[in-house]
C-alpha cells in the first residue's frame, strides 16, 4: 500500500517536473568578438581595415536566431531569439539543452525572420526598447556597428551601420553554417570567433571613406549583411 | 496508512485550490468590438490582444499622458484632438518637442481596426508598433522607449492599472503598445448622417443628394465607403514642397514610381480636418477643389486618373460640399467614452 502510494506520487511529481528520456546535455555557445587577431574592446583600441582605414568601434550588436545542432544523425533546433551586444558579456552565451554527442555543425540565422517583423510588438529580446528596431519603417535592425574613424566624412568621424530588411526584394537574413572538423564526444562548449573586419571585406568592399552611413534597408544593406555573414568560425570545441 | 492517503488527498486539494485562485486572481471585463452592419472584417488580430475595460481604461489615460514625451508637454492626444476627429485641429503640421514642427498634418484616427498600414507613407506595418513612431521622433514627442517605460514603472497607479488589465504589474514595451492599441481600435467612425442615410434612418436634402451623385461620380474611385478611401498610395498632383522635401511613400519602399503618392485619406469627419493635404497646405476645401480643378501638377508618377486633372463646375463644388458634412459624426466626437480620464468631454489640450 505505501509503495503504491510512493509510486503514485511519484507519477504525479514527475508528470510535473516533465523529464525527457532522450540523451541530451546542456550546450554552451560562446561568442567571441574579435579585430582580426586582437581582442574587441569597445571605444579603446584603434583598429584598421584592409583599406588601411584606422576605425574604433563604439557599438556592436546583432540578433542570433534559429539555432540548429548536427551531430550524424540528430539534429536539434532552438527556437528563439537572442540578442549579442558586444558591450554586454552575459549576452555572450547562449545555453541551450542539444544532443551534444559528436557535435559536427552549428547553423543559425543571423536577423529576425518576417514572421516577427509583421506580427506586432514583441517582447524579450525584440522588444523595441533595446534600440534594435525601426520605428519609421517598421522592422528590426538584425545588426549594427558603430564607431569612428579619420576616415569617415561624417560628423564627429562616426560611421553607423544599421543592417536589416525582412521584405522580399530586401530580404538581409543571413544563414550561417559552421562546420566542425574534428567532432569531439561529448561538446559542452561551442566557441564561435566574431570577426568585426569581415563587415569590411567580402564581395562588396566597404571603405568608411565611402560609406560612412546604413540607416535603411535595400541594397547596401544587403551588400553589407553578405559581408558581415562571414565574420563567423568556429574557434575551439570544448568538452 | 490512512495518513499517507488523507496527506495525498489534501495535497490535491491544495493544488486544485492553488489553481483556483491564480485563475480567479486575474478577472477582466471583455470589451465587444462591434463592427458596423455592412463592414468588412476587420483586419486587426483581436485574437492577439483582446479587448478589456482595464486596457481600454490604460490605454486611455496613455493616449491623454504627457509624461511620454520627453518634458512632459506632449501626448498622443495633444495632436489627435477628440474635437477634430483625433487631428490636428486647425494645425497644418503639428507642434513637436522644443518647438519643432513635423513634415506632416497629422492624419485623424478612426476605424483603425480595419488600416494595415499606418502613417502617410505606410512604413508602419502594425498597429502595436506604431506609437513608436511619435514617441521616439525627435520633432515630435522625443523620448525614449526605456525612459517611457522606466517613468510609467514609478507610478504606483500605473502598476495597479497593468494589474488590472494583464495580471501582474510588470510595465513593458509590449503592453504599453497593447493597451495603446486597445483604445485607439474602439475609435469608430460610423455613426455620420451618410451612415444614417445608408441605414434608412434619416435621408439627405436636395443638395446632400446632389453632392453625393458627383461624389460617385468623381471622388469614389479613391476615397471608398464605408472608408472613404481605398488605403492606397497615391499621387494627386500636389508639387514638392522644397523645405520638406517629403518623397512619400518612396520613402518607404526606394522606388522612383512611389514618389510623391501618399496614402488616401479618410473623408470621414473631414470638415474637422482641415488644413488638408500632406503637408497641410490646404487651407480650407476651396483650396483643395482649386488644386483639383486648376492648379494641381501632374507628372510621370501622378495618379492616371488625374492626368487631365478632375474638372469641377463651381455649381457642383456647392452640392460636394453639402454631401462632405454628411460625413460629420457627432456622436463619435463627442463620445465620453473616448475623452481623458476624468472629463466627459475632451478639453481643449494643446500646450503650444
Amino acid at each position: 500500500m505505501k509503495n503504491q502510494v510512493l509510486k503514485l506520487l511519484f507519477i504525479v511529481v514527475s508528470g510535473f517536473t516533465s523529464t525527457t528520456t532522450i540523451a541530451q546535455g546542456n550546450l554552451e555557445i560562446e561568442f567571441k568578438h574579435i579585430v582580426g587577431k586582437q581582442p574587441l574592446v569597445l571605444f579603446d583600441s584603434l583598429y584598421t581595415n584592409n583599406f588601411n582605414e584606422p576605425f574604433v568601434v563604439n557599438k556592436l550588436k546583432y540578433y542570433i536566431s534559429n539555432i540548429t545542432i548536427y551531430n550524424n544523425q540528430i539534429k536539434t533546433v532552438k527556437n528563439g531569439y537572442y540578442l549579442i551586444d558586444a558591450s554586454n558579456s552575459s549576452t555572450h552565451l547562449i545555453n541551450i539543452i542539444a544532443s551534444t554527442k559528436n557535435i559536427d555543425a552549428i547553423e543559425f540565422t543571423i536577423g529576425v525572420d518576417s514572421l516577427k517583423n509583421t506580427e506586432g510588438v514583441q517582447t524579450g529580446a525584440l522588444d523595441p526598447m533595446n534600440g534594435m528596431f525601426w520605428t519609421w519603417n517598421s522592422g528590426y535592425i538584425f545588426a549594427k556597428l558603430e564607431g569612428q574613424s579619420d576616415s569617415s566624412k561624417a560628423a564627429s568621424n562616426y560611421f553607423t551601420y544599421h543592417i536589416g530588411g525582412y521584405k522580399n526584394n530586401e530580404n538581409a537574413l543571413q544563414n550561417i553554417h559552421l562546420k566542425i572538423n574534428q567532432p569531439i564526444t561529448n561538446t559542452k562548449k561551442i566557441i564561435i570567433d566574431v570577426n568585426v573586419l569581415k563587415w569590411f571585406d567580402g564581395a562588396t568592399p566597404l571603405r568608411i571613406a565611402e560609406t560612412q552611413i546604413c540607416h535603411q534597408p535595400g541594397k547596401l544593406a544587403q551588400q553589407i549583411a553578405k559581408n558581415y555573414a562571414s565574420m563567423f568560425s568556429i574557434a575551439t570545441v570544448e568538452e | 496508512m490512512k495518513v499517507f492517503t488523507t496527506i495525498l488527498i489534501l495535497i490535491g486539494f491544495a493544488f486544485i485550490g492553488a489553481s483556483f485562485i491564480v485563475i480567479a486572481k486575474h478577472k477582466t471585463t471583455p470589451l465587444k468590438f462591434i463592427v458596423p452592419k455592412g463592414w468588412p472584417k476587420p483586419e486587426y488580430n483581436f485574437k492577439k490582444n483582446p479587448l478589456t475595460v482595464e486596457g481600454f481604461e490604460l490605454g486611455k489615460k496613455l493616449f491623454y499622458d504627457e509624461r511620454l514625451s520627453k518634458d512632459s508637454t506632449i501626448s498622443c492626444g495633444s495632436c489627435h484632438q477628440q474635437f477634430g476627429a483625433f487631428a490636428t485641429y486647425d494645425h497644418n503640421l503639428s507642434h513637436g518637442f522644443n518647438n519643432s514642427l513635423t513634415n506632416r498634418n497629422a492624419p485623424a484616427l478612426q476605424n483603425l481596426a480595419w488600416q494595415k498600414e499606418f502613417m502617410l507613407d505606410g512604413g508602419i506595418n502594425h498597429l502595436d508598433v506604431q506609437p513608436l513612431a511619435p514617441i521616439s521622433a525627435e520633432n515630435e514627442m522625443a523620448e525614449t522607449i526605456e525612459n517611457v517605460i522606466n517613468k510609467i514603472q514609478k507610478d504606483t497607479a500605473y502598476r495597479r492599472m497593468y494589474k488590472a488589465a494583464f495580471g501582474d504589474e510588470t510595465v513593458n514595451t509590449q503592453r504599453t503598445m497593447k493597451a495603446l492599441s486597445q483604445f485607439m481600435l474602439m475609435l469608430v467612425s460610423s455613426n455620420s448622417k451618410y451612415d444614417r442615410v445608408q441605414r434608412g434612418e434619416d435621408s439627405f436634402n436636395l443638395p446632400q443628394r446632389l453632392g453625393y451623385e458627383i461624389f460617385q461620380q468623381k471622388c469614389v474611385s479613391c476615397h471608398k465607403p464605408p472608408f472613404f478611401t481605398d488605403f492606397t498610395y497615391r499621387n494627386n498632383g500636389m508639387p514638392l514642397d522644397k523645405t520638406l522635401n517629403d518623397v512619400g511613400r518612396m520613402l518607404i519602399t526606394r522606388n522612383a514610381n512611389d514618389s510623391l503618392k501618399f496614402r488616401v485619406p479618410s473623408l470621414r469627419n473631414v470638415m474637422l480636418t482641415f488644413p488638408y493635404g500632406h503637408d497641410g497646405r490646404f487651407f480650407g476645401l476651396s483650396n483643395v477643389f482649386d488644386h483639383y480643378r486648376t492648379k494641381m501638377q501632374p507628372i510621370a508618377t501622378t495618379d492616371s486618373l488625374l492626368k487631365n486633372k478632375l474638372y469641377l463646375s463651381n455649381f457642383q463644388i456647392g452640392q460636394l460640399t453639402a454631401f462632405l458634412y454628411t460625413l460629420t459624426d457627432s456622436s463619435f466626437i463627442k463620445n465620453p467614452l473616448f475623452a481623458p480620464p476624468g472629463y466627459y468631454t475632451t478639453p481643449f489640450i494643446h500646450n503650444h
